[in-house]
């Protein structure tokens, strides 16, 4: 594949629609340090810049490093061109999920079954040798899960997957 | 002060006695405490933030809108739900737009969100707003005598500018200092920063990668600190530096990584004179020693 012909030019502008990605000038900042660079493969955070802003759609859609990412954000501050990667990460991820299904995370499911990715609320016999009170959890309250669930059904994610949500 | 507390989804189902201790300390310096009712997952980095603005925002501002009806302040423990709160609310104050766009949303469910509740992690109010010179008047029991190292939580830190409250996010002095509070020697090493590396998905897609990345910083605590202890304050480092620990020693085939880790909350309970079946009862690293201490201790005075 010639990168220069299968370039999306525009590819920057559906993910990451910001002023801040021009200013990278490739320095490896966001790697260093960077818990999953020591990644196999490694996630690189100045590569995934350079796969936006060169139009790379194909490899940057097959990308599985952005999903890597401990979200520490380290990058983010230390980033000496205000390029905010760690946004940029959470960006592609939301290109990757809303242009291919697989992507779109399973906690998500959770969350809007029971309003969270734990089982809260279920350890009832531990918290109570603790001395806790039951917690006001919303899987508890039909009515406030049920209006969750709706306001959910409005966005994006849940509204072109809604088959993962039944039940 | 009073807060409104955001308890997340790992302390309360796996870690309650972590919650346990954070509400009996913050009695005890008189914080008060209610609990954010209906609350929903933060959202985590990797659900909705991941997928798009909408359902990242709208759930971020459902969770804030409940603080905002209590008139109070969120306290949140969780790294990963602190920061969070905290970049949603920045993105839904920063912007006429997405800030609209989310109280369409939450309108049916007769919520609205205007950013007048801010996000506190526990270890700010204890640093910025309770001191660790008060806490040092309030405890019962000194840690004189143990040494500590401590792990900052990255999502504290970074970036500074919309979740940081130390003066130098590049040289934090705040958990230092509240472990220095409690009267025990907090021992620096080089790789002090290093972040555990536990969320998010580095551990899920590589874990060979992962677990050697932590061994890098217990190998750095053992070789260059007398750790008695490990003092976080996130309930990720909490689980992820003691299950790595127990990784890699069934590699190494000896016990050679056996060091407690404590949320900083339950040295705080302990010390303060809380039982410590109900505020530190729960580990996957032994805490005998550290128990022990604070038992012969609590008899001594």
């Amino acid at each position: 594949m010639n990168p220069q012909t299968e370039a999306n030019k525009d590819l920057w502008k559906a993910i990451y629609n910001t002023g801040d990605l021009q200013h990278c000038f490739n320095c490896s900042t966001c790697i260093s340090g960077c818990p999953a660079s020591f990644g196999d493969p490694p996630l690189l955070v100045r590569n995934l810049a350079r796969k936006v802003m060169y139009g790379l759609e194909e490899a940057l859609f097959e990308d599985d490093t952005p999903w890597a990412c401990v979200s520490c954000s380290r990058c983010e501050e230390m980033c000496p061109m205000d390029v905010k990667p760690f946004e940029m990460i959470l960006h592609i991820r939301q290109w990757q999920a809303s242009n291919d299904e697989t992507r779109v995370p399973p906690s998500i499911v959770e969350i809007y079954k029971r309003g969270y990715t734990q089982a809260v609320g279920t350890n009832v016999e531990t918290r109570q040798a603790l001395g806790l009170d039951p917690l006001p959890i919303i899987t508890n309250n039909p009515e406030q899960l049920a209006m969750f669930r709706e306001m959910l059904m409005k966005t994006p994610v849940v509204a072109a997957n809604d088959y993962m949500f039944g039940g | 002060m009073e807060f409104c507390l955001f308890l997340g989804c790992n302390t309360p189902a796996v870690r309650p006695d972590v919650e346990k201790a954070i509400r009996a300390s913050m009695d005890e310096l008189g914080v008060d405490l209610v609990d954010a009712d209906n609350y929903v997952c933060c959202p985590a980095f990797g659900s909705f933030p991941s997928t798009d603005e909408d359902s990242w925002l709208a759930t971020s501002g459902w969770n804030l809108s409940i603080a905002e009806g209590k008139k109070r302040d969120i306290l949140v423990q969780c790294g990963s739900c602190y920061s969070s709160l905290r970049m949603g609310r920045e993105h839904i104050m920063h912007s006429d737009e997405k800030r609209q766009r989310v109280n369409e949303l939450l309108e049916p469910t007769g919520r609205t969100v205007c950013g007048s509740s801010r996000v506190r992690h526990v270890s700010e109010v204890l640093y910025k707003e309770i001191t660790p010179a008060r806490i040092a008047e309030k405890v019962k029991i000194s840690l004189e005598g143990l040494h500590g190292v401590v792990q900052y939580p990255c999502h504290t830190l970074y970036p500074s500018e919309v979740v940081g409250f130390e003066d130098s996010p590049r040289e934090p002095k705040g958990m230092r200092q509240l472990v220095e509070a409690l009267g025990a020697t907090v021992d620096g090493y080089s790789r002090e920063l290093q972040c555990c590396g536990g969320a998010g998905g580095f551990m899920k897609s590589t874990p060979e990668q992962a677990i050697e990345f932590a061994k890098t910083k217990f190998d750095a605590i053992l070789e260059e600190t007398k750790a008695d202890f490990i003092a976080v304050s996130c309930i990720t480092c909490l689980m992820h530096m003691e299950n790595v620990q127990n990784t890699l020693n069934k590699r190494v085939g000896e016990e050679r990584y056996k060091i407690p880790v404590f949320d900083y909350n339950q040295l705080l309970a302990l010390c303060l004179g809380k039982e410590q079946k109900q505020v530190s009862a729960i580990c996957n690293v032994s805490r005998d020693k550290v128990h022990q201490f604070i038992a012969n201790a609590k008899v001594a005075a």
